[in-house]
């Protein structure tokens, strides 16, 4: 492999850690507030559609963003809704909004099949766009994964420095005690899933405004489902789930390089490289939080537990 | 105003078929909407959806053949649901059932069906349930989350069903279409109609496993200690260590099981409706099953209506893509919608609202005659 | 009944109460839990609020924490009305819960805990914060790591963490839940000397307590409740005796020395030797039938490691068990479900049983072996089993096919035991059995107990030091995952000690 080879490799690895990276922040912020979001791979598909079509009509990619990003945030208000008003299996519900979410993106998009966008373009920061490597690596990018960059130090700022994080952090740790400072736990619940969703909506929108240039359906292909996984490898911290992002970002580029250079690896194995990982890093991230004492690698002590009403 | 939410001590009895027919209308009212906001005629997309499923014998007929794999993988991802293990990889688990089968069927031709159908139903149930002990023991002896892992082994499991159409197990003589050559006679499970002297359309014998299944399932759950645990072992992985159950043993069984029903779907898919082994036979029973299975609160009766009411959706949505251009994903947001609706719904189930107004501030009530209720 | 004494304001006439509860009732559905109460609560005072449970204390606490709204009456706040829509209003309001089962976030550090809402701005600084606390604990006398995750912490600590965050939002009310239910001996004695000297600074202090020599120690006030309605008030000066106080507390006398007539030993059921590890450091405890042996400490010394040893739930790593005569490996691989052991755990409704199940059902969840012929349930049988079992011990209400989670905790815990006894073991761990109910209750499980012995050896787990005495032969005092002392009953010397001995304080402990 040549040395450009390899600088392409990784340049297009974190182009592709960037959506990933957006939908594991955003399900670490539902999760941190005590919500387990199954509905990541619909929201991703709602939002890469609403980002596309908004971006195909007014032609701006920000505004396409921004549709993206709400349209996640709308859909996981229903989730919050099913969830927290009616009590509704977290499980399911996010099982059900994932089968709506592709299902509406499939079938609203049906229609623009084919037909493309500008959304971002990828530019050259100056001065760091000229590092050898790391230039080419990190500079030449789209203006999302600048903002990729920004995201996980947004988050952890939020979660461990602001005081809504730290409500957050106590409703999806014991509601009860968060109740009982005075805090709202449902709308803090609700508060994160809908920042979450609009994060998960982030990275739908990426799909569709800088990864393919182009509406196609079934653009999530699982990467919502390896954001919810990523959550538990990155043992909910937003650092580790930038590292949990490269490394997927790293794999999907790479099965892609050895598509388009025409391997005799038949295509099939190398798509189902990603998901095979996907289990590996979970019994990777299993036998760590076992080996290590550190209650810091567990989930949120009421994760997926609903709130029950009382009086 | 003061609402007050309150479990309910009682069971709401007929009032529950008020909430399902009140969640099922909500449902159905978006998707009109949706209908309308694609440009197409909202109650009247509707009116021809059911018409499609049910108007007709055999549109009756194909919503009762597509009911089978639903039907059968409904029962065993409700078999893990009951202990609180969410094994969503039953589309894998009928992919590699598929794939099982397959393999018997092109390992033998030419053998007569009494030895080739129970071999290849045997092989499917054999491949499903192996996918599915993969999570179980992942979640068993590492811990490994088993909703993720299942779903990862789904996509696992068709990419591997496609590699081999695609490659290894490909017809030369498909021109170039990813399929296998056509089952052998004794491979195919036969139609009904035509054995019982009545016009019964695509129906096949597939269908005899299906109240096989019910009844095991129903009398096992019911009738059996292992059962008892088994629904015992729902309440957490402690009360289980307290009551000494075969938590582990369990998590294995239903998985297993589970994948073994799903695999025998995916066998009498490619064996009955196709006769071969093409990526077409995935269309997402699989996660319909898991629909199927929450709806009917994984009961085994409810299962058996709801398969058939949401394989009908599935004709009656096939019909509406051709009438009015409709794509396909259609069915999957009912399918959505009425299960998210409806999870909603089963709030009322389990717990009663009164809407109170606040009364007059009448700061001395001592309320006399009120202590008799005490 | 007793002579009902009724009078709001028993303090000075010229201090204005900080608090005050006017004609409150609260009902949940046809269940009045609170009923017309009156009670004032004023600066500098302690006041005891005793009852039951079920008698109301948490319905009246939860609406002064804002948590519930009264049905009819209303809350006073230094003479203004005020109707709490939120937990956060009654905080603003200088109302102050430490509440019995901690609020508490384990996960999160001693500061964040105490100012969780407090935070007074929206950037968080972690040394700031921990500084805060560090005075604030500094200022009060009650010494802590502010930078401590909370999971690490004891029971007092815990304690003295929930009593920070009051101090912290000066609250001017402080309510107390059954706050000695955790501690040690001294441990609660440097509480009540911390209440004193808070109530000396102003506040108004509520606890609420069914310790009725606590109370005494304490109270200046002691308020009655039964059956949601307060039955008397009066000052601590009036009663004599925690046995008169009782008495009013029931509304009869009771029983609290109950009977015990020896029963002959016999063979040995429990033996451990050396067992250590799981947080158990070097455990002998023996035990034969005929006798009870109460395990006391405070919750969380290593008893639950050793009830789940001896449950079979955890591989003994040093040391030797032996039960019935078997080694453990021999014993827990496969032990009977009749005739062997049988346990009722602390956690009865978690636990012991499954909440949706009925009683039936309930009923089988440990003794399915013996209502099953092959693969195949007998549940005819196991209903008429349920039924006798519900009519022996009197578990209301006695409809088999409810759900547990419809039967009150004393309910429950009745049929829990009689499950267990049905399974006629020769070896019963009970932990914590008559926790959180009520006195006809407990003196129930009690008998039930003591009558239980002549066929069994009893391990008895508890944190209740009357229990422990009214109803074991021996006493096995843990600290730490340390037998501090096992002694019998009748050893009036050692069971002085026990305080002490609890605390791990111990001039022999090795």
């Amino acid at each position: 492999m040549s040395p450009e080879l390899i600088v392409a490799l990784l340049a297009a690895a974190v182009q592709a850690a960037a959506p990933i990276l957006f939908a594991t922040l955003g399900e670490i912020l539902s999760e941190k507030a005590g919500v387990l979001n199954l509905g990541v791979e619909g929201v991703m598909a709602i939002a890469a559609f609403a980002a596309f079509i908004t971006c195909h009509v007014t032609g701006s990619a920000t505004l396409g963003l921004l549709a993206g990003g709400l349209a996640g945030a709308l859909l996981c208000g229903l989730h919050s809704l099913v969830c927290q008003v009616f009590l509704g299996n977290q499980v399911v519900s996010g099982l059900a909004l994932t089968i709506f979410g592709v299902g509406l993106s499939n079938y609203l998009g049906t229609p623009y099949v084919g037909i493309g966008t500008e959304g971002f373009r990828q530019f050259a920061v100056p001065l760091l766009g000229q590092i050898p490597v790391l230039g080419a690596v990190f500079f030449r990018q789209d203006a999302m994964v600048y903002l990729g960059y920004f995201a996980p130090v947004a988050v952890w700022f939020l979660l461990s420095r602001t005081s809504l994080g730290l409500g957050l952090r106590a409703t999806g740790e014991m509601p009860a005690a968060a109740a009982a400072a005075g805090l709202n736990p449902q709308r803090l619940r609700a508060f994160g899933v809908m920042a979450g969703g609009f994060l998960c909506g982030l990275g739908g929108a990426y799909l569709s405004l800088a990864h393919t240039h182009l509406w196609t359906t079934g653009l999530s292909g699982g990467r919502g489902w390896v954001a919810v996984a990523l959550v538990i490898f990155a043992f909910w911290r937003p650092g580790r789930a930038v590292l949990g992002a490269l490394l997927f970002g790293g794999v999907m580029a790479f099965q892609l390089r050895l598509q388009a250079a025409g391997t005799n690896v038949p295509s099939s194995l190398l798509l189902m490289l990603p998901y095979a990982l996907t289990v590996l890093a979970l019994v990777f991230s299993a036998t760590r939080a076992r080996s290590s004492a550190r209650k810091a690698a567990a989930a949120p002590a009421a994760l997926g537990v609903n709130i029950e009403p009382e009086g | 105003m003061n609402v007050v939410i309150r479990r309910r001590e009682t069971s709401l009895g007929w009032g529950a078929l008020v909430v399902y027919l009140g969640a099922l209308a909500l449902a159905l009212g978006i998707c009109a909407v949706l209908l309308m906001l694609s440009g197409k005629p909202g109650l009247g997309g509707l009116a021809i959806l059911f018409r499609g499923a049910f108007g007709q014998g055999y549109s009756l007929l194909d919503g009762l053949v597509k009911a089978i794999p639903i039907f059968l993988c409904s029962l065993g991802v409700a078999l893990s649901f009951r202990m609180q293990i969410w094994n969503i990889g039953a589309e894998g688990q009928f992919a590699l059932g598929a794939v099982g089968a397959t393999f018997v069927a092109l390992a033998l031709p030419g053998q007569p069906w009494p030895v080739l159908l129970p071999l290849m139903f045997l092989a499917a149930m054999l491949a499903g349930g192996l996918w599915g002990l993969i999570p179980a023991g992942l979640r068993l002896w590492l811990g490994v989350n088993e909703i993720i892992s299942s779903l990862m082994l789904n996509y696992v499991g068709i990419l591997f069903l496609e590699f081999l159409v695609f490659g290894v197990w490909k017809d030369p003589g498909s021109f170039g279409f990813p399929m296998t050559a056509e089952f052998s006679p004794g491979g195919q499970i036969g139609r009904m109609g035509p054995a019982l002297g009545l016009n019964l359309g695509k129906l096949h014998w597939g269908l005899l496993a299906c109240p096989l299944a019910g009844v095991a399932y129903g009398v096992f759950l019911s009738r059996t200690r292992l059962g008892f645990e088994l629904a015992a072992c729902g309440e957490g992985e402690r009360v289980a260590r307290y009551a000494n159950l075969p938590y582990g043993f369990l998590v294995l069984l239903v998985m297993g099981l589970g994948g073994a029903l799903a695999g025998l779907a995916g066998s009498i898919e490619c064996s009955a409706t196709l006769g071969r082994l093409q990526p077409t036979v995935m269309v997402g029973y699989g996660y319909t099953a898991i629909v199927v299975a929450w709806l009917a609160r994984l009961k085994p009766w409810p299962i058996a209506f709801t398969s058939f009411l949401l394989a009908s959706l599935r004709v009656g949505v096939e019909v509406l893509e051709l009438r009015l251009q409709i794509p396909a994903a259609f069915g999957q947001i009912m399918e959505g919608a009425i299960l998210l609706c409806v999870l909603a719904g089963q709030f009322f189930l389990d717990y009663s609202v009164s809407v109170r107004f606040a009364r007059l501030r009448r700061a001395d009530s001592a309320a006399p005659g009120l202590e008799e209720r005490a | 009944m007793a002579p009902q004494q009724s009078r709001t304001d028993i303090a000075s006439v010229d201090v204005l109460p900080q608090v005050r509860l006017v004609g409150v009732t609260k009902r949940f559905g046809a269940v009045v839990a609170n009923n017309a109460i009156s009670l004032s609560l004023m600066p500098g005072r302690i006041k005891a609020l005793l009852g039951e449970n079920g008698a109301g204390k948490s319905t009246l606490m939860a609406m002064l924490a804002g948590r519930f709204k009264p049905d009819e009456g209303h809350i006073e706040v230094a003479g203004r009305r005020a109707d709490f829509t939120s937990p956060r209003e009654a905080i603003d309001a200088g109302i102050g819960m430490v509440y019995q089962h901690f609020m508490l976030v384990e996960n999160m550090t001693v500061a964040e805990n105490v100012l969780l809402g407090q935070e007074g701005g929206f950037l968080l600084d972690p040394a700031a914060m921990r500084a805060t606390v560090s005075a604030l604990a500094g200022r009060f006398g009650l010494p802590i790591d502010p930078a401590a995750r909370v999971g690490d912490l004891s029971m007092g600590e815990r304690q003295r963490v929930e009593i920070l965050k009051l101090l912290h939002r000066q609250s001017r009310v402080l309510i107390f839940d059954e706050p000695t239910a955790v501690l040690t001996p001294p441990e609660a004695e440097a509480l009540f000397s911390a209440l004193r000297t808070m109530s000396a600074q102003g506040k108004a202090i509520v606890f609420i307590s069914h310790k009725l020599e606590e109370v005494l120690a304490v109270a200046d006030e002691i308020a009655i409740l039964r059956r949601g309605r307060i039955e008397g008030e009066f000052l601590a000066t009036e009663v004599d005796s925690p046995a008169e106080l009782a008495r009013r507390m029931v509304g009869r006398d009771v029983v609290l020395d109950i009977a015990r007539a020896p029963v002959p030993l016999g063979r040995a059921v429990l033996d451990v030797r050396g067992l250590s590890g799981g947080g158990l450091k070097d455990v002998s405890l023996n035990l034969r039938q005929g006798e009870i042996l109460a395990v006391v400490g405070v919750a969380g010394n290593g008893q639950q490691q050793l009830v789940e040893v001896v449950c079979g739930l955890s591989r003994p790593e040093t040391g030797e068990v032996e039960l019935l005569g078997h080694g453990w490996d021999a014993f827990s691989k496969h032990h009977d479900w009749d005739g062997a052991l049988a346990w009722v755990p602390e956690d009865r409704a978690g636990l012991a049983t499954c909440r949706s199940l009925d009683l039936t059902d309930n009923l089988l969840l440990t003794t399915r072996q013996g209502f099953s012929r092959g693969q195949w349930l007998q549940r005819a049988r196991a209903r008429e089993a349920a039924r006798r079992i519900v009519r022996e011990n009197n578990v209301q209400p006695g409809r088999i096919g409810l759900p547990a989670w419809q039967l009150s905790g004393g309910n429950l815990q009745k049929f829990v035991l009689g499950r267990e006894l049905l399974r006629k073991p020769r070896l019963l761990v009970a932990e914590q059995p008559t926790q959180g109910l009520d006195i006809s209750a407990t003196e129930a499980v009690w008998q039930q107990l003591l009558a239980a012995r002549a066929d069994m050896g009893v391990l008895l787990v508890t944190g209740d030091l009357a229990e422990a005495l009214a109803l074991a032969d021996r006493v096995a005092v843990m600290f730490r995952g340390r037998v501090m002392g096992q002694f019998p009953v009748t050893d009036a010397a050692q069971v002085e000690r026990i305080g002490a001995l609890m605390a791990g304080l111990s001039e022999d402990a090795a």
